[in-house]
């Protein structure tokens, strides 16, 4: 994998762009990559809440018909079980979609959907690594309080959802069935079930999506509205940057990760 | 039923118990023992309080022949065969109010000398009236808890819906109809598919849809660990006024 800190060459070299940069940031990036936007190019944005229009819009300005697709992947693409969905743009063709999705899928599972839903994919797996780690801590409790050392604790914890997990994706059966399978009759499981169930277990987690979903809809519609003017942006994130960092020069504050076509 | 309403007899002290079965074509007397003296099954279907006195009179005219069916809640095998001559058949059997319909959920268990063929008897003369199902004795009074008084959660959350439609402009008796018809045509489709609740309940759900709004409601509200607060806390009630 070749490393650059210019933005400039990596697109000049690149087939496939992918802007992992945070949401704010886009618009700079997509100005400075602008002119040297070919209509070869396929720009992916990862960005939370930024729309496939309005990267569109940005580049339509250097570049009249530019391929724009827009996924939301999750954490766990770090050990090839991460969790992705992409939307294609206007002037993004089929096998672009299917280049995206190949390459996404060799980290875990990747699928199409209709831009709208990507919010929603946000509660749910964009999220969904955060609720998980939640309960895998309050288990590991559970399993402290009852005696176990904490490393074996969350050790077990992370394998017994992991194995169900694994359970849900390979099986035909409806998750309730499953739960069912677990639970004999009087027996530790449905005992502590009630408990989940007096908790409101259930609920928290709908409304954990939920709230996830209508947040990132927040952010996007705040962002839309360009409430804040892109230069106080610009010069807080690079302040921020200065503070943090002091030996990296200003023109690396943004970073754009690119991936080749050719490796 | 299965049964001639001219082979059953009815006995009970009052008369105004009897009409009932009067107008079905039974034949009634108010002379238990002359119940046992006619019928080879019988069963006995009074208060708890009031069935080891009537086991009492009726002892010395029980024979190997007969076989009891004891309705009465609380009152266990054990004590039903003790009040008997040993070695008589008994069997205990709870149904639930809906019989009266024929759509009744029912349970049986054997005492330890009624066999295979008591069993089929009386498996095959209730299901005419609704579902009947041999079980060990400790489900019985689980059974009470989810189907005994289980009719009544039934018609509380038939109740609220109706108000809920209410509330939001329907007619009452409109909406407790439809209510009904709706606890219907899902017991229904629950029965005949035999596919799990969970995903017949998400195959209502189209993505971002009314049902699945209302359900988080449900959900909200906990209403899965309070309905199985209340089978639990019946269940509980079930086995303590049998120790009584």
């Amino acid at each position: 994998v070749n490393f650059t800190v210019s933005n400039k060459d990596t697109v000049k070299s690149s087939d496939v762009l992918f802007l992992a940069v945070k949401p704010p940031i886009i618009p700079f990036i997509l100005e400075e990559v602008g002119p040297d936007i070919e209509a070869r190019h396929i720009v992916v944005s990862c960005a939370a809440g930024v729309t496939i229009s309005s990267i569109e819009k940005k580049l339509s300005t250097f570049c009249p018909t530019p391929k724009v697709i827009r996924c939301m992947t999750n954490t766990p693409v770090i050990v090839r079980e991460g969790a992705t969905v992409y939307a294609t743009g206007t002037h993004a063709d089929v096998e672009d979609g299917k280049l995206l999705e190949q390459l996404m899928a060799s980290v875990g599972f990747c699928t199409e959907v209709e831009e709208d839903l990507i919010d929603a994919v946000t509660g749910l797996s964009g999220s969904g690594p955060a609720y998980a780690f939640t309960a895998l801590d309050a288990l590991a409790d559970g399993g402290v309080k009852m005696g176990l050392p904490r490393r074996l604790a969350v050790r077990l914890g992370a394998q017994a959802l992991l194995g169900a997990a694994k359970m849900l994706l390979e099986s035909e059966q409806h998750p309730g069935q499953l739960k069912d399978n677990v639970c004999s009759p009087g027996g530790a499981t449905i005992h502590a079930l009630h408990f989940l169930e007096s908790g409101g277990f259930r609920s928290l987690l709908i409304n954990a999506v939920e709230a996830s979903c209508i947040r990132t809809r927040e952010l996007q519609h705040l962002a839309d509205q360009e409430k804040i003017s892109p230069a106080a942006i610009k010069k807080t994130l690079l302040d921020k940057v200065k503070l943090e960092s002091p030996s990296l020069s200003v023109a690396s504050a943004s970073k754009v990760s690119l991936f080749t076509n050719k490796s | 039923g299965k049964v001639p309403a001219s082979s059953i007899l009815a006995s009970a002290p009052s008369d105004k118990n009897l009409d009932t079965w009067r107008e079905s074509g039974c034949r009634t007397t108010h002379c238990n023992l002359e119940v046992l003296q006619e019928s080879t099954l019988v069963f006995l279907a009074t208060k708890p309080h009031v069935l080891p006195g009537v086991l009492q009179e009726i002892r010395p005219a029980v024979g190997p022949h007969h076989v009891i069916v004891s309705l009465a809640a609380g009152i266990t095998l054990q004590t039903l065969q003790r009040l008997l001559p040993s070695g008589t058949k008994v069997l205990r059997l709870m149904p639930n109010l809906p019989c009266v319909v024929q759509a009744g959920a029912m349970v049986f268990a054997r005492g330890s000398s009624a066999g295979d063929e008591e069993a089929a008897l009386l498996k095959s003369l209730l299901s005419s009236c609704g579902l009947c199902e041999e079980v060990p004795e400790s489900y019985i009074n689980i059974h009470t808890g989810l189907s005994g008084s289980g009719v009544a959660y039934v018609y509380l959350f038939a109740e609220a819906l109706a108000e809920g439609a209410v509330k939001m402009g329907m007619p009452g008796g409109l909406a407790s109809r439809i209510a009904a018809q709706t606890l219907l045509g899902a017991a229904k489709m629950m029965l005949e598919t035999g596919e799990h609740p969970a995903k017949l309940r998400g195959d209502v759900c189209t993505p971002g849809g009314t049902t699945i709004h209302a359900l988080h409601q449900l959900e909200k509200g906990a209403l899965r660990a309070t309905v199985m607060n209340a089978v639990e806390a019946a269940t509980n009630r079930a086995c303590d006024m049998a120790k009584d």
